[in-house]
């Protein structure tokens, strides 16, 4: 009995630390994972809490531990649901696996929308990287800076995946209306070695390629290394995607070429923004692109 | 031993304390018994009355109430298993990953078409397949421990999962499928409120009910303390300790099927992250609950309220908007003062 009071007060103090505010609007904002140590999700906050800060509603972020622990953001949005809020920003880290809870919200009146991640639930709008339109940009930066006629090739990511499947679309159609000649699309799964090995086997059987657009910085970093070893890697450019931290560096270090940024604060922006005009009685379009940007060496600092 | 002397240190270590006791401590020992069967609940009231102090709306609302043992069943069918395991001073680290097998089999079952009264059962059999061979691994291969065993079953079991599964989700179950995780039962509706009756509880009750009464009434549950408590014991009395770990272990993965029934009721699929890092929530219910990692001690009612606490510790925190970071701290916190709470139990009550 005596030792009790120590657990208790443990709890009572976590607990009173946080009491929060009470106030007319609540926007909940569920991310796939903690801004904490991932400046994707980081940006996507920041932009939440200015748009909220600039429409005078709360907004309350949250995120599970990891991005694979589907059961702790469902229980969190079951637990918001509970408390009673006026809108859902969601990026589900299971697209089907969260459909129940939207579900839920939509049938408790809570307007919704999904940002990053597309969910499964039909009829609620997705606010996010259009995929197409990025590889598309990536490849008109391609198209300007080596002859027409050249070869190229395209490391893809997983094209069973919407994600991986619309960066090699928008990639390949871009590369071939300005009359490149693709000599390679292959997989390289989205992971760093395989797009090593797969660059290693493209540049074996094709000496003279002049570009490559990878789907992801993660394979562009391997091919780098392939086009390192095979000594070509000053005579190719180089063109990923997603613009994370090393591949900043690597564009600094002059080995990529160039890369295409995400704005996950227009996603946080746009979230907050659009579930207050669902709120509001607006209508929204099915999909809200956020915008790509070209990175290269001129603005690559800002993304290390 | 707040008036402990020199004089008394010296008769600890000559084991001649026999009538040294002090006044504190022999209240000690009366309430221990007590403390040992509801301290658990003592602390379950006191965080259900700070939890209503600071959300008075919204935590003891029904549906807040209906969401607790809603998120909390997965993680009560997991802990029942592992506590089993843990009185025979076993371990069973493979259950998050054999609970992901038994939704993937359900799920290539459900789209290869078959009818839903099996892929219902293949869940808890694929989870009890594993845990057999868990348990013939840990008695016939002689792994000189369960830890071994198991640790080879999380990876294992993960693998065939993502192997049957081609590593993507599976989703859209018929709700026939989902009923145990997802169906409430209908109350009726009073002063505008309605009232449901979610039968992840019924079930957790039902399963908790039974798990008591196996443990006391049986043979089997018996012989489990009984091997727990003393396993040369257990076997120089004649008890086949084999049979009863291989069946243990074999419970364990059924419930852990189970509560992959639950988690594909409560989300419609199944998927590859399913049941990630499970093993060690359920191991740290068990521990709250105050079930001993020597094996042989511990209640179903402890691991109850050791899940509940879980629970409530991660409802509370959502609650609050407090980050999730401080739910991993606390509870590991209070995995600690529990464990703690039970080393000064041993003290006291040894010191007769």
């Amino acid at each position: 009995m005596r030792r009790l009071p120590g657990l208790v007060s443990i709890f009572a103090l976590t607990m009173t630390a946080s009491i929060a505010t009470v106030s007319a609007e609540t926007i909940v904002v569920s991310m796939k994972g903690p801004g904490a140590g991932n400046p994707f999700w980081a940006a996507v906050e920041a932009g939440a809490k200015a748009m909220g800060a600039e429409r005078g509603v709360d907004v309350i972020v949250l995120a599970p531990p990891t991005e694979s622990d589907v059961a702790s953001q469902i229980s969190q949005i079951e637990d918001q649901l509970a408390k009673g809020i006026d809108g859902l920003v969601l990026a589900p880290t299971d697209p089907t696996a969260l459909a129940p809870v939207v579900n839920e919200a939509i049938a408790d009146g809570v307007p919704v929308v999904f940002i990053d991640t597309i969910g499964s639930n039909a009829g609620v709008t997705f606010i996010g990287t259009d995929n197409q339109a990025g590889a598309a940009l990536a490849s008109e930066f391609i198209c300007n800076g080596v002859p027409s006629g050249s070869d190229v090739a395209i490391l893809t990511g997983i094209v069973t995946q919407s994600t991986g499947k619309a960066r090699a679309d928008g990639s390949r159609e871009g590369l071939t209306a300005c009359g490149m000649n693709i000599v390679a699309e292959q997989t390289g799964e989205w992971d760093r070695a395989k797009g090593l090995n797969v660059m290693e086997n493209i540049i074996t059987g094709n000496p003279n390629i002049v570009a490559v657009f990878a789907s992801n910085d993660n394979m562009a970093l391997g091919a780098a290394e392939a086009l390192k070893s095979a000594g070509v890697l000053d005579d190719v450019l180089l063109v990923g995607f997603d613009a994370n931290p090393d591949a900043a560096d690597s564009i600094l270090a002059g080995e990529m070429t160039a890369t295409i940024a995400q704005n996950p604060v227009n996603m946080g922006r746009f979230g907050v923004e659009s579930v207050l005009k669902l709120a509001a009685g607006e209508t929204l379009d099915p999909v809200i692109d956020t915008g790509t940007v070209l990175v290269t060496s001129d603005n690559a600092a800002d993304f290390q | 031993m707040t008036e402990s002397s020199e004089g008394q240190k010296v008769a600890d270590q000559d084991n001649h304390t026999l009538e040294t006791h002090t006044r504190p401590d022999g209240l000690a020992l009366r309430l221990l018994p007590y403390i040992d069967k509801y301290g658990i609940l003592i602390v379950i009231f006191v965080m259900v009355a700070v939890l209503y102090v600071t959300q008075p709306d919204v935590f003891l609302s029904w549906r807040n109430i209906t969401n607790i043992f809603k998120q909390t069943a997965v993680n009560a069918m997991l802990s029942i298993g592992m506590f089993l395991a843990i009185l025979t001073a076993g371990i069973d680290l493979s259950i998050g990953s054999v609970m992901m097998l038994g939704m993937m089999s359900a799920g290539v079952a459900q789209f290869a078409g078959m009818p839903w009264p099996i892929v219902l059962i293949l869940a808890p059999l694929a989870g009890m397949g594993a845990g057999l061979v868990n348990g013939i691994g840990i008695t016939k291969l002689r792994m000189p421990h369960p830890f071994i065993m198991t640790l080879g079953m999380l990876f294992m079991a993960r693998g065939l999962g993502n192997l049957i599964s081609g590593g993507v989700p599976l989703t859209g179950f018929p709700d026939a499928i989902r009923f145990l995780g997802s169906y409430q039962i209908p109350l009726g509706e009073y002063d505008g409120t309605r009232f449901n009756l979610p039968v992840a509880l019924v079930l957790t009750i039902v399963v908790y009910i039974a798990f008591s009464l196996m443990l006391k009434h049986t043979v089997l549950g018996r012989r489990i303390y009984a091997i727990g408590g003393n396993p040369e014991a257990a076997r120089v009395s004649g008890i086949n300790v084999d049979a009863v770990l291989i069946t243990v272990y074999g419970i364990c993965g059924f419930m852990a099927g189970i509560g992959g029934l639950l988690l594909i009721g409560r989300t419609s699929s199944a998927f590859p992250t399913a049941g990630t890092g499970a093993e060690l929530e359920a191991i740290a219910a068990c521990i709250i609950g105050g079930a001993s990692f020597f094996g042989g001690r511990g209640t179903v009612l402890g691991v109850f309220g050791g899940v509940i606490v879980m629970g409530l510790i991660k409802n509370g925190l959502n609650l609050n908007n407090v980050s999730v970071f401080y739910q991993q701290i606390l509870i590991g916190a209070i995995i600690v003062i529990a464990v703690f709470l039970d080393v000064l139990r041993r003290e006291i009550g040894t010191r007769k």
